[in-house]
């Protein structure tokens, strides 16, 4: 009796082939979802930052644009800028850590002015306000106003303050979504110098 | 106590854009659009909310993107694709269902179908080799004289 019973229960090799491959696929496709929820920035070659905006404009071509200049009035195109490299910084008066930045980038600027053409475009703010924080805490570089945000969105901006460096082909070589320090800037500046 | 309601508009102030130039709506039919369109795409700063759902300034730019484009009678597909060339298919807040996205839709049917056939096989073959039942004869003397024992 316990040899028959041994018979029934016992599966045969090709069942119990079809059980552990049904048990493999199911974990995998298990892991593969789990993967992709908890590491989905790992899938774009990127750190794991759960607050990081994937960022796709990276060795795109610059997209054009022609602002006023918040100073002079004057209306600025970025393809007359094309041929020098470019830092274009995203920021707003009423961003804590733009203001933090803002001395790196004066530095940066008064550094590198000769070879490399520094643009501050102003993020979701008024003139009012700019022009203000502007005659309290200097930046002689280029200031644009842009009031429909139209142009950050067309960069990708995922928040201020962000930096863009564009290399003299007028591609952007990457951006920096933090307040920008001397050392990142210095590093990147030497990429698009070359 | 208006000195400390200065103060704290001061602090409350500190860290918000302020009111943006209002945007001339488009004609009815199109700023529907908009609004269709502007459920579809997540805000950059958000934790998962859409730009036509969202107070955030970075929304509001985002969806006067939307409302730019839609101006300029660019199809949806066009739109979408615009937002996807800038931050990626995490922008689209229902993915599309293409490419190893789709396995993540196809992926536990094809399971379930193989589980079922998995089970059914072995269900069909558990019913060809079945025993049928038989009546085992009691050959064990000890198990006979402790039933004998039993029924005194």
């Amino acid at each position: 009796m316990n040899a028959q019973l041994e018979k029934m229960s016992a599966p045969g090799p090709g069942r119990r082939y079809g059980v552990i491959a049904f048990a493999v696929v199911s974990a995998g496709f298990l892991l593969f979802v789990l993967a992709r929820l908890m590491f989905a920035e790992a899938f774009v070659g990127k750190a794991y930052d759960p607050h990081a905006v994937p960022f796709m404009m990276e060795g795109k071509p610059a997209p054009l644009f022609s602002m006023k200049d918040l100073r002079t009035g004057e209306l600025v195109n970025l393809k007359d800028y094309i041929g020098r490299p470019i830092v274009l910084n995203f920021w707003a008066t009423w961003c804590g850590p733009c203001k933090m930045e803002h001395p790196v980038l004066e530095w940066a600027q008064r550094q590198y002015k000769d070879d490399v053409v520094f643009i501050g475009i102003v993020f979701e703010d008024n003139e009012e306000n700019t022009k203000k924080f502007l005659l309290e805490n200097g930046g002689s570089w280029r200031q644009l106003y842009d009031p429909k945000s139209t142009v950050a969105v067309d960069y990708a901006v995922a928040g201020v303050p962000e930096t863009y460096f564009i290399d003299k082909r007028g591609t952007i070589v990457g951006k920096y979504a933090y307040p920008i320090d001397p050392k990142t800037i210095t590093t990147r500046i030497e990429e698009i110098l070359k | 106590m208006i000195s400390f309601a200065l103060m704290l508009s001061l602090v409350v102030n500190q860290g918000y854009a302020p009111a943006r130039p209002a945007v001339d709506p488009l004609d009815q039919t199109r700023e529907k659009r908009v609004m269709r369109l502007g459920k579809k795409f997540r805000c950059a700063v958000c934790q998962g909310v859409a730009i036509s759902d969202s107070p955030a300034s970075m929304a509001r730019a985002q969806l006067d993107k939307v409302r730019e484009l839609v101006a300029e009678d660019k199809t949806d597909d066009e739109i979408e694709t615009y937002f996807v060339a800038r931050y990626g298919e995490w922008v689209l807040l229902d993915p599309r269902k293409e490419g190893l996205n789709a396995f993540l839709w196809v992926g536990p049917l094809m399971l379930l179908v193989a589980g079922l056939v998995i089970i059914m096989s072995q269900v069909k073959k558990k019913a060809a080799t079945a025993p049928v039942p038989v009546e085992a004869p009691v050959s064990d003397d000890f198990l006979a004289q402790v039933r004998a024992d039993l029924e005194k």
